[in-house]
């Protein structure tokens, strides 16, 4: 099988990292997270301002476009995960459900916030709840991003052969990185404070945790595609 | 002893499908705590309150919702392991792979539809309780409508699980099972007028499109557990037939829970 055109599908992640990156500093209620105790004409006037309107629908029309870019990489790790010495498909099977499952909730929350900003001078309720849906589900979603981590770990240390596709602190690392997402799944419950949409846990530590997973694992990833087109080079000669 | 390693590798073969398993029984076991007795969305509520109502109700219940509706967040992404386990029954069918492909997909993406959307309204109903009741009403509906209102992806899924049982020669389930998935089906059919009544016996909450339904999924499910762990009990990774269960040389009972580990 040529391996080429998965070269270039990874090569996509550097290009996603940089686009999500500018979105996240685009967006005006990113980089100083908006905070869930605002009021509903706080959200609005926040909203309705120009400096902010424009920016929070560029962002967010980009976002659209590249919510669902991290698929072809999930898709890559699904290719890696068949390589391993498993005895069912099961492992990839459960890859290839996240990867339906997660980027979905992303294209969702970008729904909301380019629903909010469709028509600012609606009603402040209408805005606020826009706006709430939006950070919840952006926020509280964390569940396939877990998934993908603990089912990849799984898939690691199951993976028994002289010498495994990804080595088991690959795993460890995933494990870690799917605890790391598990105290935002209760932003419902604060609005201040570590937990809340804004705070350190939820919003930050999160947020890093899924861009320090990307750039480990797109390394990982590079490293063992780079191993299986020797391995099949060595093998044509 | 021999016995034993013998066991021992045997069940270690199959260790991916016992993981698979107990993901299944261990998150319907969790899910429904957590729906029933922690968030209190089921049995659901009636579609007729009035507005002042629905503000109380989200008020009852508020901590629950929240903390429920926060763990099925966390842990939701385990139906990905729970939709491949099932989706592999019907790659062990001798019919194409597209059967397993169709049904995988079409359960990927029922999860947010059909539990995790009702999870983020909810959250954001609970999480504001001096909010409009005219929008909290809204919410309510959103919450229950899509939860209970997402038909299609369980229809299709049911239907094409139970054309690869019908199709199947490698025998993997009874035959019978493939008409269970038309009764889990039908139910999917019945509860669509659960859209246009806030009464009677075809509200979300009534007897046609709740009782019934969820009298049929809970058996359903219970089956296709039961049928599942006789499968994986057969396995003998090969590609024909599923060979009988040796009642000699089958695992013991305590066995599974050891390999699941």
């Amino acid at each position: 099988m040529r391996t080429d055109g998965e070269l270039i599908l990874l090569w996509t992640l550097p290009v996603l990292g940089i686009i999500w990156l500018s979105v996240f500093l685009l967006f005006p209620g990113f980089v100083h997270p908006m905070s869930p105790t605002m009021s509903a004409e706080e959200v609005a006037a926040f909203y309705r301002d120009p400096g902010n309107l424009s920016r929070i629908r560029y962002s967010m029309i980009v976002f659209n476009w590249f919510a669902v870019g991290l698929i072809p990489f999930l898709a890559l790790i699904v290719m890696q995960i068949r390589r391993m010495a498993h005895r069912t498909p099961i492992f990839s099977y459960s890859m290839i459900a996240c990867a339906a499952g997660g980027p979905t909730i992303f294209l969702l929350a970008d729904l909301f916030w380019l629903l909010a900003a469709f028509r600012p001078e609606r009603d402040p309720q209408l805005i606020q709840l826009f706006n709430d849906l939006a950070w919840v589900t952006f926020a509280s979603q964390v569940g396939f991003l877990i998934a993908q981590s603990v089912i990849l770990a799984l898939a690691i240390f199951l993976d028994r052969q002289e010498r495994p596709v990804f080595r088991p602190w690959v795993a460890h690392f995933n494990l870690v990185v799917a605890v790391l997402l598990i105290p935002a799944a209760f932003v419902g419950l604060a609005m201040e404070g570590p937990i809340a949409w804004d705070g350190l846990l939820s919003f930050w530590v999160r947020n890093i945790a899924v861009g320090v997973w990307i750039v480990v694992m797109g390394v990982v990833l590079g490293q063992a595609i780079e191993r299986q087109r020797a391995e099949d080079e060595a093998m044509a000669t | 002893m021999i016995r034993k390693i013998a066991w021992h590798r045997r069940y270690d073969e199959k260790r991916e499908l016992w993981i698979g398993w107990w993901t299944l029984v261990v998150f319907y076991n969790l899910y429904g705590l957590l729906f029933f007795v922690i968030a209190r969305t089921q049995p659901p509520p009636p579609p007729s309150l009035e507005p002042s109502e629905i503000v109380q109700w989200f008020a009852d219940r508020r901590s629950g919702l929240l903390y429920g509706y926060a763990i099925i967040s966390i842990v939701g992404g385990a139906t990905a392991i729970m939709n491949a386990t099932l989706a592999y029954t019907m790659r062990r069918m001798s019919v194409s792979r597209a059967f397993a492909y169709s049904y995988l997909v079409i359960y990927a993406l029922a999860t947010l539809p059909g539990m995790l959307i009702m999870g983020v309204v909810c959250t954001v109903g609970a999480m504001r309780p001096d909010r409009d009741p005219a929008l909290m009403s809204w919410l309510y509906d959103f919450a229950f409508l899509s939860f209970e209102g997402t038909m299609g992806v369980f229809l299709i899924g049911s239907l094409i699980w139970m054309g690869a049982v019908l199709l199947d020669r490698n025998r993997v389930f009874p035959k019978w099972f493939g008409y269970l998935n038309l009764c889990n089906a039908l139910t999917e059919v019945v509860v669509a007028p659960a859209w246009i009544y806030k009464r009677g016996v075809f509200a979300w909450d009534g007897v046609i499109a709740w009782w019934i339904n969820m009298a049929v999924f809970v058996t359903y499910t219970t089956v296709f557990l039961t049928l599942l762990r006789k499968m994986i009990m057969r396995e003998d990774s090969g590609t024909g037939p599923l060979p009988e269960l040796d009642p000699d040389r089958a695992p013991e009972p305590g066995g599974t829970l050891e390999a699941a580990r």
